[in-house]
């Protein structure tokens, strides 16, 4: 089994370690990846789409065609890569119109996009591509005995009709549940679960009443869930969470800390990986929990 | 007349510009005049529960009124997290999403655009990235990574190519970005 | 001894939710004369009745209580029970302990229960003392009179004329039509309102069966159902129209202009005219009030230069006597006179603030303008229009409480024409709801959305002029800050109410009128189209604002209960009617005069008194008219009236066993 990795911009410069944690734990699964060379950004809601469909919709149909000349299907682990390149995907196929003046740019450089590769989120690939018992199964360690919260993150659910994986409810979504119960933890529920965590333009736009939003968020898992760890499908609510508990605790807003895996770093760590490559970066406090899976 | 007269706050509705109807529908808002304010998409809209004064629903009426100073001079339209809940629950499909997008796009032909967005399209085609940290090298050494992801960074050809299309397309118009030149910048960060 | 069984009903939970059900059964058993008393969940089901039935003939029963909901609802089925037990109908007393009890005391089930005894006790006591009662039978004058020649009367007319009956319609303007022959395009279809209601017109005039009375109106009605007797006054036409052949040449040449009332005072007409050009009959009247010769003696030109000496000034007034069985109301609506209380939009002072009747002449083909919008100050085609929605609807301060039900629907209509026909024009709708309850209606206004008519919700809080144009202050709540807009034209979408007259012209017929002055059905559900006076129906408007489909939909309707009473040639009467005891009576006819339905006159008996043969006055009820509502029992000082099923000693033996 073989896969394009599109690492995507936040990903790449801000959390590697993420990227580590899906680079050792597909090929742990028996999945290889394909560095897809020559990717860009996917681009992001801030940039092109909002200058543009033609525009947006090109750049995403170029990192498309790196896929399709190997043909191979993308998976992503950033949830504004997965949300980009899959609505701009999904505008080509019911806009032939589109389509054809996208790929009227592409000729430019030679390229032409077909709509043949699928944008997979890493998660969701592992799902449904491997399946939690097969996981449960390749785990060397688990996260048994962990009581913890999730985050699913906007760009994994909405608008489901871009998504070539589907929850059954995306208000409900529980694929994440699923699959972090595999990993062995216990995932407590909250009532706030499908709330936004203030990351990206509304961070950008008002820092303030991002972190207002972000506050009623982890005020309700504190006192909801209590977790020894969150874990989050969202490299974007990955960054919001490890950052934003930080800044209102320097604000006297808050007087906790819970630290923060995505599912990858997670999953890697149950894989055999190490901790220091997967989720060196954390700002959270993740060490005692790491310590928790890992025997001593 | 300008549409909100100084002071008191009443929106002149006669200083309305019936074309931005039009402007929103060709850039991707298509589905604008479906809308029938039925207020779902607020109901979902994290942006209502941030306390943000125009949200999706109030920015559809503000265009079919043709408010465009009053939009303009608000910078809600860019705090929308592209979430897509408005898109998911809207019931008459109008994409309340895309068209805050096309908002976005009007916007940035008149040059009202966030500082932080023209630096995130510098970036992207000075690097083809549009986050870009420029000590981000070692951060990535540090967990065992090369220095540069097998992106636009590592690939030259690869950037030209992005570039060409940002030179093909609107982009290049609208000369909000210096282009031809070369060279990475700082961090960018969107 | 009589022998009474008491039937309690649970009404599901309706009253058994509330009331201790078998708890009152037991009590009744001991009431005087009760042989059985029982409960069973349904009693108006099939085996309900069937149980009332059996221990009709099982105990021998010979009167019988049943208590449950409102003798308005199922009275009649129950006396059918008892009919079919050999059981005279009327020795059925009902006690309501539903609506009057159950439903009024949910919160204290246990006072509840004592007061359904109570009520229980009330209607044993009543019903020891009810007599059998027999129907008799009254003839029916199969012929209608319709009173309104509008879409409501032209429908009702037509239906019951093709029923084979014999139909006289009364209308008191020159023409037949009424306002939908004023509009130019119906809503959700656009199809031209004139293209479906003038061959309308012209049916009503050529149907054999149907006797067209124009610019008349109905002075009189006596009799009761099946045997009205109508006295219509023709008006003065001051044309015979036996003569005329409406070739128009003395409106042509009449030299004086007034406002035309079918343009809705945009454009003018002469003294002597049609009202406009497709009227039905088409030949025209005099409008005395205007005529040059009327008012000063002098002119006669109409005369002069009508080739069939048609014009007769000296035609006076006719009475016509007409006897009908059946009366149908259709005498539409008006518009709420807005000038006369909105001051914040001008007090009707502004020339470009017009109503949407008048906006429907506007853009009318044949109207004043041609069908161009056109603002009525200058003549200026208007770039920006702003409707605004409920004046006099739903403001119970200035206007009306309901809503008006046909404004949302042609003010989408009129958004609609307007970015049609004038391109680049900008339209505002200020609205409070959007109210599109009708088949095809959402879909209509969502289409006017799509034209690009800005809706704006809020109430408009005043409109004053700028230099030519008006500036309309509003709030949009939907974006939460208060807007003005400059208007070239205003148009005002004004409350439906009862045409001018309505509310005497129903004491005349003898009829009642809610607080609005639309006429009252008899039971908002289950009998819409009958007024509470039997014998007269309700079709259109008069009854509460309507569309035109809702409107023909009740005309039909009414046309169908019409032609139901005209299928036999006798009907039943109520036996609870008033019954005057001549001995007692002693002549003052206080009765009389508190009478709603006129049943009571006097008449003279001759009786020996002493000897001698003495002649003197008293009341008589005529059976017929009385519709059983006991005023003049009331009102008779020696006691002498008694309304059958509610005599005086019954009502009395009620009050006691409530009381005592």
């Amino acid at each position: 089994m073989k896969v394009g990795f599109f690492i995507g911009c936040n990903t790449s410069f801000n959390r590697p370690d993420l990227e580590q944690a899906v680079r050792h734990a597909f090929p742990a699964l028996g999945i290889e990846l394909d560095d897809l060379e020559g990717q860009s950004c996917c681009p992001t809601w801030g940039t092109l789409p909002s200058v543009d469909v033609v525009g947006w919709c090109a750049v995403s149909a170029r990192n498309h065609t790196i896929a399709e000349q190997k043909g191979l299907d993308i998976v992503t682990v950033c949830g504004s890569c997965y949300g980009s390149l899959s609505e701009a995907k999904y505008k080509m196929e019911v806009d032939p119109e589109l389509k054809a003046k996208v790929n009227e740019v592409l000729q430019t450089i030679g390229r032409e996009y077909k709509g043949t590769s699928n944008v997979r989120l890493t998660y969701y690939y592992l799902y449904h591509e491997i399946g939690p018992e097969k996981i449960r199964a390749s785990l060397k360690y688990t996260l048994g005995g962990l009581k913890v919260a999730l985050q699913p993150g906007c760009h994994t659910l909405w608008p489901s009709k871009v998504y070539y994986d589907k929850e059954e409810d995306p208000f409900h979504p529980r694929v994440l549940k699923e699959m972090v119960e595999a990993l062995g933890a216990t995932v407590g529920h909250y009532t706030r679960l499908i709330d936004c965590c203030g990351m990206g333009a509304m961070r950008s736009t008002d820092m303030e009443k991002s972190l207002n939003l972000f506050r009623r968020k982890i005020l309700s898992i504190k006192e909801e869930v209590d977790p020894d760890l969150i874990i989050t499908g969202c490299s974007s609510c990955l960054i919001q969470f490890d950052t934003a508990q930080e800044m209102l605790r320097r604000e006297k807003k808050i007087n906790f800390e819970i630290p923060v895996l995505h599912f990858m770093q997670a999953l890697a760590i149950c894989l055999g990986a190490d901790p220091e490559k997967v989720a060196g970066l954390a700002r959270t406090n993740v060490k005692s929990v790491i310590g928790k899976i890992l025997p001593s | 007349m300008s549409q909100v007269q100084g002071g008191i706050g009443i929106i002149n509705l006669s200083a309305g510009d019936p074309s931005l109807v039009n402007e929103i529908k060709e850039l991707g808002g298509e589905e604008l005049l479906e809308c029938i304010q039925c207020a779902k998409c607020a109901a979902a809209c994290p942006m209502v529960l941030a306390g943000f004064p125009f949200f999706n629903k109030r920015v559809i009426q503000a265009i079919l009124l043709g408010l465009r100073d009053a939009l303009l001079d608000d910078s809600s339209i860019w705090a929308c997290q592209s979430c897509n809940r408005c898109t998911e629950v809207c019931p008459r499909e109008v994409n309340p999403f895309e068209i805050i997008q096309a908002m976005r796009r009007v916007a940035i032909r008149e040059f009202a655009l966030p500082t932080l967005a023209i630096e995130g399209l510098k970036s992207l085609y000075d690097t083809g990235h549009a986050v870009y940290l420029a000590g981000a090298g070692n951060t990535r050494a540090k967990v065992g990574l090369p220095e540069k992801p097998p992106s636009t960074l590592s690939y030259p050809e690869a950037l030209k190519e992005v570039r060409t299309i940002l030179e093909n397309t609107e982009l290049a118009e609208l000369g909000v970005i210096p282009m031809g030149e070369s060279g990475v910048t700082d961090s960018c960060e969107v | 001894m009589k022998r009474i069984g008491v039937f309690v009903c649970w009404c599901g939970t309706n009253i058994g939710g509330v009331v201790d059900v078998p708890q009152v059964a037991k009590a009744a058993s001991s009431f005087p004369g009760v042989v059985l008393a029982t409960d069973y969940k349904y009693m108006c089901s099939e085996p309900g009745q069937e149980l009332i039935v059996q221990a009709i003939r099982e105990h021998r029963l010979t009167r019988v209580v049943v208590a449950a909901c409102t003798p308005r609802l199922h009275e009649n089925t129950f006396r059918k029970t008892l009919e079919r037990a050999g059981l005279n109908p009327y020795l059925l007393e009902i006690a309501n302990i539903r609506e009057q009890c159950a439903w009024a005391h949910q919160k204290q089930p246990g006072r509840a229960t004592e007061k359904a005894i109570s009520l229980v006790r009330r209607a044993v006591a009543k019903a020891s003392r009810l007599e059998p009662l027999f129907a008799s039978t009254i003839p029916v004058t199969r012929k209608a009179l319709v009173i309104g020649g509008g879409i409501a009367g032209m429908q009702a007319a037509l239906d019951i004329a093709d029923a084979g009956h014999q139909v006289i319609l009364v209308e008191r303007e020159p023409t037949i039509g009424g306002k939908m022959a004023m509009l130019d395009k119906t809503f959700p279809t656009l199809d031209c309102s004139a293209c479906i209601c003038t061959p309308k017109m012209v049916a009503v005039a050529q149907h054999p069966s149907i006797t067209l009375y124009t610019y008349a109106e109905v002075e009189k009605v006596e009799g009761y159902v099946g045997n009205f007797e109508v006295t219509i006054r023709q008006k003065a036409r001051s044309v015979d129209h036996t003569k005329c052949t409406g070739c128009g040449t003395c409106w042509e040449k009449c030299p004086t202009r007034v406002p035309s009332e079918f343009e809705q005072g945009l454009g003018t007409r002469k003294a002597i005219y049609v009202s406009f050009p497709q009227a039905v009959p088409n030949k025209p009247v005099i409008d005395r009030r205007h005529c040059r010769y009327f008012a000063a003696g002098k002119c006669r030109v109409c005369e002069k230069v009508c080739p069939t000496g048609a014009i007769d000034y000296q035609q006076g007034d006719q009475l016509i006597k007409e006897k009908v069985g059946a009366i149908v109301m259709a005498t539409g609506y008006d518009l709420f006179e807005w000038e006369k209380v909105y001051g914040e939009y001008g007090y009707g002072r502004y020339p470009n603030v017009i109503t949407s009747l008048q906006f429907e002449r506007l853009i009318n083909a044949s109207g004043p303008t041609g069908g161009k919008i056109l603002r009525p100050s200058d003549g200026k085609e208007p770039q920006s229009v702003v409707f605004v929605k409920c004046v006099g609807s739903r403001d119970p301060a200035k206007g009306k409480e309901y809503c008006s039900r046909i404004c949302c629907m042609y003010t989408a209509k009129h958004a609609h024409q307007v970015l049609e026909k004038l391109p680049g024009a900008r339209v505002y709708v200020f609205y409070m709801d959007v109210r599109t309850a009708g088949k095809a209606y959402e879909e209509f206004y969502l289409r006017t959305l799509q034209d690009g008519a800005h809706y704006i919700r809020g109430r408009v809080s005043k409109i004053y002029p700028e230099g030519d144009r008006l500036i309309v202050r509003g709030v949009d709540t939907l974006l939460g800050r208060q807007v003005e807009v400059g208007a070239d034209l205003v148009v005002l979408a004004t409350a439906v109410v009862p045409s001018r007259g309505a509310a005497e012209l129903a004491r005349l017929v003898g009829i009642s009128c809610d607080q609005n002055d639309f006429y009252t059905e008899a039971h908002p559900k289950l009998r819409p189209v009958e007024a509470n006076t039997a014998g007269i129906f309700l079709a259109g408007a008069c009854q509460g604002p309507k569309d035109i489909p809702d409107t023909v939909a009740q005309a039909s309707a009414a046309a169908a209960k019409v032609c139901a009473l005209f299928s036999r040639e006798e009907m039943a009467a109520e036996p609870t009617v008033a019954q005057v005891n001549q001995f007692l009576c002693y002549g003052c006819l206080e009765c009389q005069k508190v009478c709603p339905y006129r049943a009571i006159e006097p008449v003279t008996v001759s009786e020996n008194a002493a000897g001698k043969k003495i002649e003197r006055t008293v009341a008589s009820v005529n059976s017929g008219l009385c519709q059983g509502c006991g005023a003049c029992t009331v009102a008779c000082k020696p006691g002498a009236i008694n309304l059958k099923g509610f005599s005086n000693e019954q009502v009395l033996a009620e009050v006691d066993a409530l009381c005592l």
